[in-house]
C-alpha cells in the first residue's frame, strides 16, 4: 500500500528571490530519484506539501508547468515556521515534497475557449503554471485568445519579472501588467486590478475567467466580470485553507462537505455557490 | 453459506477469553479505579464479566491519540528520512466492544480506507484486529440512543464476531472470515433455531429499553438549507471549547501532524486534534474561516449530521452518549437534534 504521508525526497536546486522585499522566493526542487520524477504527474492548479523534517509541512501551489521537465517550482512567501525555515535554506539542501495534491485548473473545460487569467500579488503562482502550460508549443493551439491581467502593489512586488518580459513580446498573448502605484522607473500601467479588468474588458464570448488574488481584489473584480456577462460557471478560482494531511482526512480544510485539499482547491463560482460560505 | 454460530455456557466465557489471550494480544474491558477501560488481558488483569461500556471509545486502537508516522535523522545537509514506524503488534482481538463502538469502526473505515487515499496506519491495525462485539442485552445507560442514528443494541456493523447474552448461554455469531478465525475457541455446540429466536426477542426488548428517540435522520433537510440560522447564534454559548466531546467521540477523527526533534533524531507524529479549538483552522496570515465558537460548534454538528452523510452515507454519530455524559457544561447532542427538528 502506498503511504501518502511519506514525502518524496528532493533537493533545492535553485532559489530565485522574486521581490524587492525579499520575502517571496521561488524554489526549484529536483527529484533525488528519477522514478519519483516520472511518477510526479501534475496538472496546473494542483499543489503539494513542502515537507521539511524537523519543521513540518506547508501546502503550496505548484508554480511550474508540467511542460517544464526535470524539476518543479514553488513560489513561497515567508510567513510561518516551515516557510521561514525554507527561506533560510541554501541550494543543495535536501527536503521533501508530498503530492501532487488536489484537483487542478479544469484544462479540458478550458480547451477551445478564450482564457482570461486574472492574478493579484503573489497569488499568481498556479496561474503562472497555467499560462506556461497553455503557451507551450504543444498546447497553444488548443486554446483561443489568452488575456492576462496581473497586478501587484508596486513594481518591486511583481513576481516572475523575466517571464513577464518574455510574455510581453509574444503575439499570441494579451498581457496587461499593472501596479497599484508605480515608481519613477516604472513605465507600465498604474491602477488596481479591477479597474484594469474594466479597461481591458475581455469579451465573455466563449470565454472563461480564471481569477486568483487577495480577497479584496476578488471582491472588486468579480462584479466587473459579472458586468461583462461572464456566467458563474465560467469564472474559476482557487481556495486556500489551513491544511495538514492534504488527503481529506485530518478534517480542517472542509468547506461544507468538500475538502479543499482533495475536492479543491479549484472551484467555479457556481460550485462555490452550492457550498457553505466558510473560507 | 449459512453463518457459523456457536452456543457457549456462560461460565465458559472467561476460559475462552483466557485461551485467546494466551495465543495473541487480547484487549477487553477491565476495571481501572472507578472506570472501565480496554486493556491488555494478562496475568493479574482480567476481563470484566459484566460491564456497561468503556469510558473511552476504542477508536484509539486503530487511530491512537498520538502516533509516530515516520522517523528521520540529522545528516550533514539536513534531516533525512530514516524509515517508517513499524507496528510491532501482531494479530490481536478487541473483545467486548459494544455494538455502537463497533459501528464507529465501520464509519471510520469509510474515511481512512477510501478509494483514492488509503491511510496505511489505520488500515494495518484494523486488518490485524478481530473485533468481538457484545450485544447490549440490557441497555447500559439512559443516555444511549444508537437506534436513532442507524445502530441497534445488536448491530453487527464493524464487528467480526457478535456475542449475545441469552441468559444461561452466549450466542456467538461469526460474521466475517476474520471472525471465523476464532471459531476453534468456541467449542462445537452449534446454535439452533431456538437460540436465534431467543436472540431476536432479546434484541427487540433491548430496543424497547432505549428511551431516547431523536429524529437524527430527519433533520438533514434543515441542515442542508440552514447553514445560516438564528439557531446557531446561541447554541454554542455555554461551550467551553474544551474539546472533550471530540476526544470521547468514537467517530471524531480530526488530527494534527507535528514534528518532534531530539538531538539528531526526529519523528513526525500525528495527534488527535479538535474542531472545537480556535487554532484548528487558523491560518498563518491570522485569517480564521471559523473565527468563533459558533462556527466551530456548527462545524462539529454539521460534520456529523450533514457533511459525513453527503460524503459517505451514514451519520457520523453512533449514539453512545459519551459526549452527553462527559460535557462539563451539559450540552446534550440529543436535545440539539430534537430542538432542530422542531424548527
Amino acid at each position: 500500500m502506498q503511504n501518502p504521508y511519506v514525502p518524496i525526497p528532493v533537493v533545492v536546486s535553485k532559489i530565485i528571490t522574486e521581490v524587492d522585499t525579499k520575502d517571496i522566493k521561488t524554489f526549484r526542487l529536483s527529484f533525488v530519484n528519477k522514478e519519483d520524477e516520472e511518477n510526479f504527474k501534475y496538472i496546473p492548479g494542483q499543489f503539494a506539501e513542502l515537507s521539511i523534517f524537523g519543521k513540518g509541512e506547508s501546502p503550496i501551489g505548484i508554480a511550474s508547468s508540467p511542460t517544464q521537465k526535470g524539476y518543479i517550482e514553488f513560489t513561497v512567501q515567508k510567513a510561518g515556521q516551515v516557510t521561514s525555515f525554507l527561506h533560510e535554506m541554501e541550494e543543495g539542501t535536501p527536503m521533501g515534497v508530498r503530492g501532487p495534491l488536489g484537483n487542478s485548473w479544469p484544462l479540458e473545460f478550458l480547451e477551445g475557449k478564450n482564457i482570461v487569467v486574472v492574478g493579484g500579488g503573489f497569488a499568481f503562482t498556479t496561474l503562472r503554471s497555467l499560462i506556461n502550460y497553455m503557451l507551450h508549443e504543444d498546447n497553444r493551439k488548443r486554446f483561443g485568445d489568452i488575456t492576462v491581467i496581473y497586478g501587484a502593489r508596486n513594481p518591486g512586488l511583481l513576481i516572475y519579472k523575466d517571464e513577464l518580459e518574455e510574455w510581453g513580446k509574444r503575439k499570441d498573448l494579451n498581457l496587461n501588467v499593472t501596479v497599484d502605484k508605480g515608481d519613477p522607473s516604472w513605465k507600465g500601467r498604474e491602477g488596481f486590478v479591477p479597474a484594469v479588468c474594466k479597461e481591458v474588458a475581455p469579451s465573455s464570448d466563449n470565454a472563461v475567467a480564471v481569477i486568483c488574488g487577495p480577497p479584496i481584489m476578488i471582491r472588486f473584480t468579480l462584479p466587473v466580470f459579472f458586468d461583462l456577462k461572464f456566467s458563474k460557471e465560467n469564472i474559476i478560482t482557487s481556495l486556500e485553507m489551513r491544511m495538514k494531511c492534504g488527503i481529506g482526512k485530518c478534517g480542517r480544510c472542509n468547506v461544507g462537505h468538500k475538502y479543499v485539499c482533495k475536492d479543491g482547491p479549484v472551484f467555479s463560482l457556481a460550485e462555490l455557490d452550492n457550498l457553505t460560505k466558510e473560507y | 453459506m449459512a453463518m457459523e454460530k456457536r452456543l457457549i455456557k456462560k461460565g465458559e466465557l472467561a476460559g475462552i477469553v483466557g485461551r485467546i489471550a494466551g495465543d495473541m494480544s487480547l484487549l477487553a474491558p477491565v476495571k481501572e479505579e472507578d472506570n472501565v477501560l480496554f486493556e491488555l488481558v494478562k496475568d493479574g488483569v482480567t476481563a470484566l464479566p459484566d460491564f456497561k461500556n468503556t469510558k473511552n471509545a476504542p477508536k484509539s486502537f486503530f487511530f491512537p491519540r498520538s502516533e509516530t508516522l515516520m522517523r528521520y535523522i540529522r545528516k550533514q545537509k539536513g534531516m533525512e528520512f530514516a524509515g517508517l514506524e513499524k507496528d510491532e503488534q501482531g494479530e490481536r482481538v478487541l473483545f467486548g466492544v459494544r455494538p455502537c463502538d463497533a459501528r464507529s469502526f465501520a464509519i471510520l473505515d469509510l474515511l481512512f480506507d477510501q478509494d483514492k487515499y488509503k491511510d496505511p496506519y489505520y488500515i494495518e491495525k484494523r486488518n490485524k484486529t478481530t473485533v468481538v462485539a457484545m450485544s447490549c442485552a440490557k441497555v447500559p445507560y439512559a443516555t444511549c440512543f444508537c437506534t436513532s442514528v442507524g445502530g441497534s443494541p445488536t448491530s453487527t456493523d464493524g464487528s467480526d464476531v457478535l456475542l449475545t447474552d441469552l441468559g444461561d448461554e452466549f450466542l456467538a455469531e461469526f460474521l466475517t472470515d476474520k471472525g471465523k478465525g476464532l471459531l476453534k475457541y468456541f467449542g462445537d455446540k452449534t446454535a439452533d433455531a431456538q437460540a436465534d429466536k431467543k436472540k431476536e426477542e432479546i434484541a427487540a426488548s433491548a430496543e424497547k429499553e432505549i428511551k431516547t428517540s431523536i429524529p437524527a435522520k430527519e433533520i438533514k433537510g434543515f441542515l442542508d438549507a440552514n447553514f445560516e440560522h438564528p439557531f446557531w447564534d446561541t447554541i454554542h454559548k455555554k461551550c467551553l471549547a474544551c474539546g472533550t466531546c471530540t476526544f470521547m467521540c468514537p467517530t471524531c477523527h480530526c488530527f494534527d501532524i507535528q514534528d518532534e526533534v531530539k538531538a539528531a533524531d526526529g519523528k513526525r507524529v500525528r495527534n488527535w486534534d479538535s474542531c472545537m479549538f480556535p487554532l484548528f483552522t487558523k491560518e498563518t496570515s491570522g485569517h480564521n474561516p471559523r473565527p468563533s465558537q459558533k462556527e466551530r460548534w456548527r462545524q462539529r454538528f454539521m460534520h456529523k449530521f450533514r457533511y459525513y452523510v453527503d460524503m459517505f452515507g451514514p451519520i457520523a454519530c453512533v449514539g453512545c452518549g459519551r459526549c452527553v455524559m462527559s460535557c462539563p457544561v451539559n450540552i446534550d447532542i440529543r436535545k440539539i437534534v430534537a430542538d432542530i427538528s422542531k424548527l
